[in-house]
């Protein structure tokens, strides 16, 4: 081959976004909407993401808030991501992924260019809402709490976007019927997957941060499984239109 | 030369066989016609061919490497499947160059040698069935190697471009191998030298067209005379004489007995394809 993966994988994730423009425009509108969210806990008071109750009844939001948003931030990188899963189910139906093949690719090959564009395009958001989350920071006066909201989001949307394109790329490509519903499970898998982000700053602040990061740690974990036995367990003509 | 070869081939879908111990081997540069019914195996054919599945028993060796195995091996193949496999949201040029991307070659060669510079700039959804096919041809050609699969090159063609892609495949054909599927018998004999018959998933010819015969076949023949008196013709179909033969030699007698007559013989033609026969279950003696 005289590509490299990664010029493939960009190529990929230009092609996905032209064929499906809704999901990167609604990503971006969660995006900036989980940023406001994070931002608004400047308003409310002091912020901190170390999960301390501040005494009051009920969750503190000034905490809860920001790592609520976090979870948000994910779900828009996984919805960015997702013209990725509808262009890998068009080019299985049209025959794309079978030449692929011809040309002396593995299924391990094809997995990994669609995953490298998945990973692109959830990249490309979660460096939009660090920017977004700095600059909001920097204007409520939040700066520190926006700084550990944007390294959490890049620490567990990577992972999970690689594990729900993985499964779904899986689920697409064991499917013999040719239907639309890749897209949302895919959207109803990740929502499951980030769940603990949304309930846990809400029920028990103080695990919070734990929860985020044990999740980030248990997601790459099965990312990792998932990448090694796809290949291995789905047979070639399962990439067949 | 490049040397291809089946033994023992037995492939198909989710353990399910579809061919069954197929053996070939094909060491002469030539377009290796490859004729079937519907369902009749082709296609596993081509993909097992192309190490796109994985037999479930026997070989598939390219000069000696294994095309399910070795990476090296499989691209040294072209195929090109029945679906158009080009990403339909691209221009024609972007499409391309996706796969030049990938393989190498020359998008611009590629371009003109399918008639494609008109198109170049269109988005290949845009493009007419026709169209599409000839991008989904032109990205075969990208680069050249030693084996080119084509499962139906020419359908939805015109015989114009029809022609040009045949008249390609003969050049190409002059070192390499070419398997070719058509549904076209009297395409077959035009492009190919040799035959490779697939019934219910095993071969069951593999051998030059030209030993093909029919049993008895039709000869039309024009002339500006009637001519049932002089040969056991009688005046049938589109206004020929039909006579029926079961050699090219007795067709030739005919004739000469005709023009000793004086006749004046305007055309002559075969009515029936001696493929005909083979491809609807008939023996090939």
């Amino acid at each position: 081959m005289s590509g490299g993966g990664g010029g493939q994988g960009a190529i990929i994730a230009k092609r996905g976004v032209s064929l499906s423009k809704t999901y990167a425009v609604i990503g971006i509108l969660m995006a900036l909407l989980a940023v406001l969210l994070s931002s608004a806990s400047g308003l409310i008071g002091s912020a901190s993401v170390t999960g301390a109750p501040t005494g009051s009844q009920g969750p503190d939001l000034s905490t809860a808030l920001p790592l609520v948003s976090v979870a948000l931030q994910v779900f828009a990188a996984i919805l960015f991501s997702a013209p990725v899963l509808l262009l890998y189910v068009y080019d299985k139906n049209n025959g794309v992924l079978e030449y692929f093949l011809s040309l002396g690719m593995t299924q391990g090959d094809v997995y990994r260019q669609y995953l490298k564009a998945a990973l692109m395009l959830s990249s490309v958001l979660v460096a939009f809402e660090a920017i977004a989350n700095v600059t909001a920071g920097l204007i409520g006066g939040t700066a520190a709490t926006s700084l550990v909201v944007s390294a959490l989001v890049a620490v567990i949307a990577l992972p999970v976007v690689a594990f729900d394109s993985l499964i779904m790329m899986s689920f697409s490509s064991l499917q013999k019927q040719r239907v639309g519903s890749n897209q949302p499970l895919g959207m109803a898998i990740g929502v499951f997957m980030v769940m603990p982000a949304y309930l846990v700053p809400l029920a028990v602040p103080s695990l919070a941060l734990t929860v985020d990061l044990l999740l980030a740690a248990a997601t790459a974990a099965l990312a990792s499984v998932a990448y090694l036995s796809a290949s291995r367990l789905i047979g070639r003509e399962k990439l067949l239109p | 030369m490049p040397t291809l070869e089946l033994s023992g081939v037995t492939s198909g879908y989710g353990g399910r066989p579809v061919l069954h111990d197929v053996t070939i081997k094909a060491h002469e540069p030539a377009i290796y016609v490859v004729l079937g019914l519907n369902g009749a195996g082709k296609t596993t054919l081509f993909r097992t061919i192309a190490g796109i599945l994985e037999p479930y028993s026997g070989e598939v060796l390219l000069d000696g490497e294994d095309l399910t195995r070795s990476r090296e091996a499989r691209k040294r193949i072209n195929y090109l499947s029945h679906y158009n496999a080009i990403p339909e949201e691209m221009t024609v040029r972007d499409a391309l160059d996706f796969y030049a991307k990938i393989e190498g070659g020359s998008v611009d060669e590629v371009l003109s040698l399918l008639n494609l510079e008109g198109l170049k700039d269109r988005k290949v959804s845009d493009l007419s069935q026709g169209q599409k096919k000839r991008v989904s041809v032109a990205k075969v050609f990208l680069r050249e190697r030693d084996l080119y699969l084509l499962d139906e090159p020419t359908s939805n063609l015109d015989p114009a471009v029809s022609k040009e892609i045949r008249d390609i495949l003969l050049r190409l054909a002059k070192d390499r191998i070419v398997l070719y599927s058509s549904h076209n018998l009297y395409e077959a004999r035009d492009v190919g030298t040799n035959l490779v018959l697939v019934r219910d998933g095993r071969i069951s010819y593999f051998g030059k067209i030209s030993d093909v015969r029919a049993r008895e076949y039709r000869v039309g023949i024009r002339t500006t005379a009637d001519i049932s008196g002089m040969i056991d013709a009688k005046l049938g179909e589109g206004g020929y004489y039909v006579l029926t033969v079961s050699t090219p030699e007795e067709a030739g007698l005919a004739l000469r007995r005709l023009v000793q007559n004086g006749v004046l013989v305007t055309e002559m033609r075969e009515l029936d394809n001696p493929l005909q026969d083979l491809f609807e279950g008939g023996d090939t003696s």
